[in-house]
């Protein structure tokens, strides 16, 4: 098996790594459950930039997370004097998904804790996602008052729009069973062979033709509507327009207190 | 203050702001669409929507009174050239039960067959409980149950959704959440009431606007914001509905149906 190389980033909030053609993007803020503050969502950019310029060496795509979660979605707290900032947030993260989605090397979400939001958003824009029972999912963005339309049009091309509806007006959170039941989850493992599982499965897609691999990821992608800019910016639009109210900033306020 | 109508309407409606409940209450003939249930229903829905616009109201609660959540189309009004006029009162309930801004809750205890099926999969979040069954039994009556493909496609998939209005098989709760026709199946009847209960409660301590906003772009994202749909839909249907294999068919059963309750 090959070395692990380590690419080096500007920042320690991403690690990007590579074992072979497998290219590992950890979130790497443990310490909050990796959400994404502004200067992760920068991270995840640069990260993103160089598995894009580095794709000739490069077949697959793991995406993880350090420390116990996942990613526990926007990190609308450390910016919450700024609704303004808020709404860039949820466009550049829009377009961090569109990214992921359209690499042309298969993704792969390791999710070995909660996927939360927008962090469940990430999961989903992943052609595969592995999880385990334990772990915690969903999108409990209408609890708070916050509109999940950036994470929508995945969410409703990976589990169809009825179940999407019902998912998303309901808000909450479920188990990570509860969710491979609800189409989240592409593949269950139990927790303690999530890794192991994840790398053999990544391992089995690099043998795969690496063009055959990208032209049908390219035809599925136009199939479900993942090229479709106006709508995958509308979603954001939506979201960054109703964050900025009067309410949703009350709503957000009450909560920051708790 | 909650508030409700005449009780004894063929569908009632209770207002406990946010959330409005409307219920089928014709249980002695399972909550058949009817001109009655018909107009009484679209007087509800008016009132919801007025609710809903001067913001009084964000969840609405759909359930029936009796065995059934509604058993499709009354036989004995179709017999009597209501069909048409059935058709494009159902598609426009659905349109309108899509596109209100209030997010709609089904509670189906019992069976949804035919336009209750159509009705069913307008909503947002379909709850089944052990007793309930979907399905549209009408090519045996001549009757297309295209109308239901504007919001059954998108809710189902459309496989599901080829394979349930072609077959006339039934699903059950279980295999409704399969198709995704239902978010979540219950045990019992106690069972489906409390969660749909807690279901709304939540909902409606939610922020109005945020499910408005989420709720319209899932019409965007799924196609169902487009009138055009239903429209096509309803056109399907209609253009079947006034044939002499309808009439032949429904007259047959008519007759049967008088026969078999002694007034043949």
């Amino acid at each position: 098996m090959a070395a692990m190389n380590i690419i080096a980033l500007d920042t320690e909030l991403v690690t990007l790594t590579t074992n072979g053609a497998v290219a590992t993007l950890t979130l790497n803020r443990p310490d909050a459950r990796n959400a994404l503050s502004l200067e992760m969502i920068a991270a995840m950019e640069e990260a993103l930039g160089k598995i894009e310029s580095g794709l000739d060496a490069i077949r697959v795509m793991v995406l993880a997370g350090a420390g116990k979660g996942f990613c526990a979605g926007m990190d609308l707290k450390a910016v919450q004097d700024d609704p303004i900032l808020m709404g860039d947030m949820l466009r550049r993260l829009a377009a961090i998904s569109r990214r992921i989605r359209r690499l042309e090397v298969p993704t792969i979400a390791r999710v070995q804790g909660a996927a939360i939001g927008g962090g469940c958003g990430l999961m989903v824009v992943c052609d595969f996602s592995f999880t385990h029972p334990e772990a915690k999912l969903g999108y409990p963005e209408v609890d708070l008052g916050i509109c999940p339309a950036v994470v929508a049009p995945f969410l409703v091309k990976r589990i169809g729009a009825g179940r999407a509806r019902a998912m998303l007006l309901a808000g909450g959170t479920m188990a990570g069973e509860a969710g491979f039941d609800a189409g989240l989850a592409t593949h269950l493992v139990p927790m303690d062979e999530l890794e192991s599982a994840t790398t053999a499965f990544a391992e089995r897609l690099t043998k795969g033709g690496p063009e055959a691999i990208a032209a049908t990821k390219q035809w599925l992608n136009e199939l479900d509507g993942s090229l479709d800019d106006a709508q995958l910016s509308k979603g954001a639009e939506i979201s960054a327009e109703l964050i900025q109210t009067e309410d949703a900033q009350a709503r957000l306020r009450t909560l920051f207190k708790r | 203050m909650p508030e409700t109508n005449d009780t004894s309407a063929s569908v009632v409606i209770h207002f406990d702001a946010p959330i409005a409940t409307i219920v089928l209450n014709d249980p002695d003939r399972r909550n058949a669409m009817s001109h009655a249930l018909f107009d009484d229903l679209e007087g509800c829905l008016d009132r919801v929507g007025a609710a809903t616009d001067s913001g009084s109201c964000h969840v609405l609660r759909i359930r029936g009174e009796g065995p059934a959540f509604c058993a499709g189309f009354d036989l004995g009004a179709m017999a009597d050239g209501a069909l048409p006029s059935f058709l494009e009162r159902l598609g426009a309930i659905c349109r309108r039960l899509r596109h209100l801004d209030a997010v709609v809750v089904a509670e189906v205890h019992g069976p949804a067959l035919a336009g209750g099926c159509a009705l069913v999969s307008a909503c947002d979040i379909v709850h089944a409980g052990p007793d309930a069954a979907f399905g549209y039994p009408v090519h045996r009556l001549g009757i297309s149950p295209a109308v239901s493909l504007a919001t059954l496609v998108p809710g189902t998939s459309p496989g599901a959704a080829r394979a349930l209005t072609l077959s006339g098989e039934f699903l059950d709760a279980e295999a409704a959440v399969d198709v995704g026709l239902a978010a979540a199946a219950h045990p019992d009847r106690d069972a489906l009431e409390n969660a749909v209960t807690i279901l709304c409660d939540r909902l409606g301590a939610m922020d109005a606007a945020t499910l408005h906003a989420t709720k319209r772009f899932q019409n965007e994202l799924d196609g169902t914001v487009d009138p055009g749909v239903f429209t096509k839909s309803l056109a399907a249907s209609l253009a079947t509905a006034d044939s002499e294999e309808f009439q032949l068919r429904i007259d047959a059963v008519m007759t049967k149906k008088r026969a078999a309750e002694g007034r043949g």
